[in-house]
């Protein structure tokens, strides 16, 4: 307290917590336990890092976040520090100059300067510091630096040039406590230390491609981005990974029209900055020419490309011919778990609503017994339990980015994380959690009986809350909007149960059914392209919105062009029912509106009233007036349906 | 990996709280069984004491003592700091360059030593100058002794083999008694080595002996 009355800073503050702290002069009070460098951080006051990383612990190896602080021998880490009340920190007086303009010479005494051919050039750490903070010019001669080896392949995603490295751990620690694998390491020691893995092998693991985002130089890089653009010349469009149902948040780069990369955009509730490799360099799949351009129309000997106005009155006219000819129940309608919700609640509308059919789904398997408990534990939550279980090896496969955060829970809250195979008994694993409080489960959606009767048994054991991961970008979207046979939106049980996906394929088969209104693409449908062929083909009428030339393409009786993810605005739902924004980045393949209007034109000319103008924004807005669960969780909140299901 | 090998490792192991502890003399038996660490000894490590090959890897390349290739029969360590400086080291080295026909760090042409003087003080100040052979301390060197010492060596076998890791007790500890320059100890493993009958004192087995008896015994 002596501290406090010798700074002038005022005495005897409640104690609320928090700790006064002076920065340069500016007065701030943080929670105990805040680092300088985060408050900070928060006082605006910029205090360069390498080794601190906001997602690791402090190690301060790099020395380049030293600061003055009263009262203290020597100039302290601030990354390492912990605020304390009364505290007076220095970062603008010529004692710190000094020290950053050391710390840089030094860094850079060996450093290759080779910007211009970096990939890392113009987001680099060391090339910024040294522009701000550095001393602008070297005492070492440049024609004396001691070589590494430059561009060594880690695997077949990551370069490693040892020479632009400047050892600050925290592809070390990365490894250490963000995954656990420990699959790089500092080797020798002093002058000769380099990163490497263990007998130069190749890495292994999953989540690869978080080392050149934690690389604060240009030492680790991408394979797949190797002197492909500067990041200035990127388009940044924040968006979310469509490669799972997780719902990782990104930022997709691209330039001239086309996706360069992926890169991560910090969610704490749901991927924690963390993306796998799957997800991340799946970006080039976005990029194929390979599209349907025109909106197509086909009659028994003909096929003709026409307006988009024309395509949509074709489809409606036939769709209602089939209605009047055959009854409306004759007609399925299928969903797709990579549409946005947007499409989806129109798609659910049209179907029950304009058309009448009972027949809706968004892929093939049946969903017997789903109930909204299935959906009841969030990502974040995931550290809030003492035992998890992991239902077979399926949820981690489809979702690679919760390993992560059960080896957080794991290692930083101490839960069990207990992985039983899909087959193991509802009592054994009841037997594995003994002695949990609060269970979580995950669990996919091939065993979902399964999955429920493990959750009774554990209910024995403690509270058990469900996560179970779904499929697709929006596959618990097309849940949620009702896109299943058996319930309607926000599961509200259904009277009589329609047919399912597969069910309704073999009746356009077997000519039993003969209509489809399908939203493409459809990833669950082209796996069992052979049934799609069979029943695409015999259908007296295929309204379709698809996005690459394939199977529905070639046999559409109406073919509207789609809009790739990239391409178009929305929102998509992940696993744990966050709603989360897309955004156009791509100019789209065709000149065809977007869906959303496509869909609201097609249910006006089919006698709908009322739909709006079709803009995704618009039907944005009438599905959360429609939809109590998404209203409330607007844009990046869960829609949680537990409390409606119960009532 | 020899049996005895391993089960020196798992000694080590078992005493301390944490296996991962245990790779320093993990890696001693090792280097004394085969004269250098292998890959595949990492691995192998490794998974004696549960932690990544990785991890092993790294401490075995921080540390100058453990080699990663192939070195000679004998290891020769000229100690150059202060003390040893004062009393003649850089003669000793000149005179080991020179009889040896090899720089520091380098293995002679019959493969017999691979000498260093680029270790830190051994700590042998009292009867410096001071060498450390086959982990065995060599002292007050005259280029005289120093040819006497390697002389008898020369022709002799690795010590690194069956009587070189007095493991828990695996080993018996009388070859080591019988045959001093065999004797070196990783200090960690396996009680204290019995009275050395020569005048020389070892290191390890110096240290070995400030230890209090393993637990459980």
């Amino acid at each position: 307290m002596t501290a406090v009355a010798e700074t002038g800073t005022p005495p005897e503050q409640p104690d609320d917590g928090r700790v006064g702290i002076s920065i340069d002069g500016r007065e701030l009070r943080v929670p105990k336990g805040t680092l300088v460098l985060d408050a900070a951080t928060e006082a605006g006051i910029h205090i360069p890092i390498y080794c601190a990383h906001p997602k690791m612990d402090p190690v301060a190896v790099c020395r380049m976040c030293l600061v003055n602080i009263e009262k203290f021998p020597k100039p302290q880490p601030a990354c390492a520090t912990v605020a304390g009340d009364g505290m007076v920190v220095r970062t603008n007086i010529p004692e710190v100059t000094k020290i950053r303009e050391g710390m840089l010479e030094f860094l850079l005494l060996n450093h290759p300067l080779d910007c211009p051919v970096c990939d890392r050039g113009g987001e680099c750490d060391l090339q910024d510091f040294t522009f701000r903070y550095g001393p602008g010019i070297s005492r070492f001669p440049i024609t004396e630096k001691v070589h590494f080896k430059k561009a060594v392949p880690l695997s077949e995603h990551i370069e490693l040039d040892q020479e632009r490295c400047i050892l600050c751990w925290r592809c070390v620690r990365y490894y250490d406590e963000i995954t656990g694998e420990k699959e790089i390491v500092l080797q020798q020691r002093g002058v000769d230390t380099l990163v490497s893995t263990f007998d130069d092998r190749q890495l292994q693991s999953k989540f690869q491609g978080n080392l050149p985002e934690v690389c604060p130089v240009g030492a680790l890089t991408h394979r797949k981005y190797r002197f492909v653009s500067r990041p200035w010349d990127l388009q940044r469009t924040a968006s979310v990974c469509p490669e799972c149902s997780y719902g990782c948040n990104i930022n997709a780069d691209s330039r001239d029209f086309e996706v360069r990369r992926f890169a991560s955009r910090d969610n704490p509730l749901v991927d924690d900055m963390w993306l796998c490799d799957r997800g991340r360099y799946s970006f080039d799949r976005w990029n194929t020419s390979e599209r349907v351009r025109r909106p197509v129309v086909r009659s028994d000997d003909e096929s003709r490309d026409v307006t988009v106005a024309e395509a949509i009155t074709q489809a409606a006219r036939r769709l209602r011919e089939i209605a009047e000819e055959y009854g409306a129940a004759s007609i399925g309608v299928l969903g797709s778990s990579a549409s946005t919700n947007e499409e989806l609640f129109l798609l659910e509308r049209l179907a029950r609503q304009v058309i009448g059919t009972p027949h809706v789904d968004h892929q093939l398997e049946p969903f017997d017994g789903i109930s909204a408990a299935e959906h009841e534990l969030g990502i974040a939550e995931i550290e809030e339990c003492d035992t998890l279980i992991v239902l077979g090896a399926d949820p981690e496969e489809q979702a690679p980015v919760l390993t992560l955060r059960l080896y957080k829970a794991e290692r930083k809250k101490g839960a069990r994380v207990i992985r039983l195979s899909s087959d193991a008994t509802a009592a054994d694993a009841a037997i594995a959690a003994s002695g949990a409080t609060r269970i979580g489960l995950i669990a996919d959606e091939t065993n979902r009986a399964h999955a429920a009767a493990v959750a009774t048994a554990l209910g024995a054991v403690g509270s058990v809350r469900r996560l179970t991961i779904t499929r697709g970008i929006n596959g618990r979207g097309a849940k949620d909007l009702g896109l299943l046979p058996n319930v309607g939106p926000a599961y509200a049980a259904l009277a009589e149960p329609g047919k399912n996906g597969r069910q309704i394929l073999e009746g356009l088969a077997s000519g039993t059914m003969r209509g489809l209104l399908m939203l493409g693409p459809n990833p669950a449908l082209e796996a069992e392209s052979e049934l799609l062929e069979r029943a695409v083909r015999k259908a007296a009428c295929v309204v379709a919105f698809d996005t690459r030339p394939g199977i529905v393409s070639r046999y559409a009786t109406v073919l509207i062009p789609g809009h790739a993810v990239f391409e178009k605005a929305g929102s998509v739902t992940n696993v744990e029912g966050r709603v989360q924004r897309i955004r156009a980045g791509l100019p789209p393949a065709s000149a065809t509106p977007v869906e959303t209007r496509v869909l609201t034109t097609l249910a006006g000319l089919m006698g709908a009233v009322g739909w709006g103008s079709g803009d995704p924004l618009a039907v944005n807005r009438l599905l959360r007036d429609e939809s109590p669960a998404y209203g409330r969780a607007g844009n990046g909140g869960r829609a949680l349906f537990t409390a409606e299901a119960v009532a | 990996m020899q049996a005895e090998t391993r089960a020196a490792i798992e000694h080590a192991r078992d005493r301390y709280p944490r296996a991962r502890s245990a790779i320093l003399p993990a890696l001693w038996a090792v280097q004394h069984e085969m004269g250098q660490i292998t890959p595949d000894a990492m691995s192998e490590v490794a998974g004696i004491l549960q932690v990544t090959p990785s991890e092993v890897e790294a401490v075995s390349t921080f540390y100058s003592m453990y080699f990663q290739h192939p070195h000679g029969r004998h290891e020769v360590i000229v100690c150059i700091n202060v003390s040893c400086a004062l009393r003649g080291a850089e003669g000793i080295v000149d005179h080991l360059e020179r009889t040896l026909g090899c720089a520091s760090g380098e293995t002679t042409a019959d493969g017999a030593f691979t000498w260093s003087s680029t270790v830190e003080c051994l700590g042998g100040c009292g009867g410096a100058p001071t060498m450390q052979v086959d982990h065995h301390f060599e002292e007050n060197l005259t280029p005289e002794s120093v040819d006497q010492i390697l002389g008898a060596l020369r022709s002799e076998p690795t010590p690194h083999g069956e009587h070189a890791v007095e493991a828990g007790g695996v080993a018996g500890g009388s070859a080591g008694a019988q045959e001093p320059r065999r004797r070196g100890v990783p200090a960690t493993t396996g009680p204290a080595p019995t009275e050395p009958s020569n005048a020389g004192s070892t290191a390890l087995s110096t240290e070995a002996k400030k230890r209090r008896g393993k637990p459980g015994q």
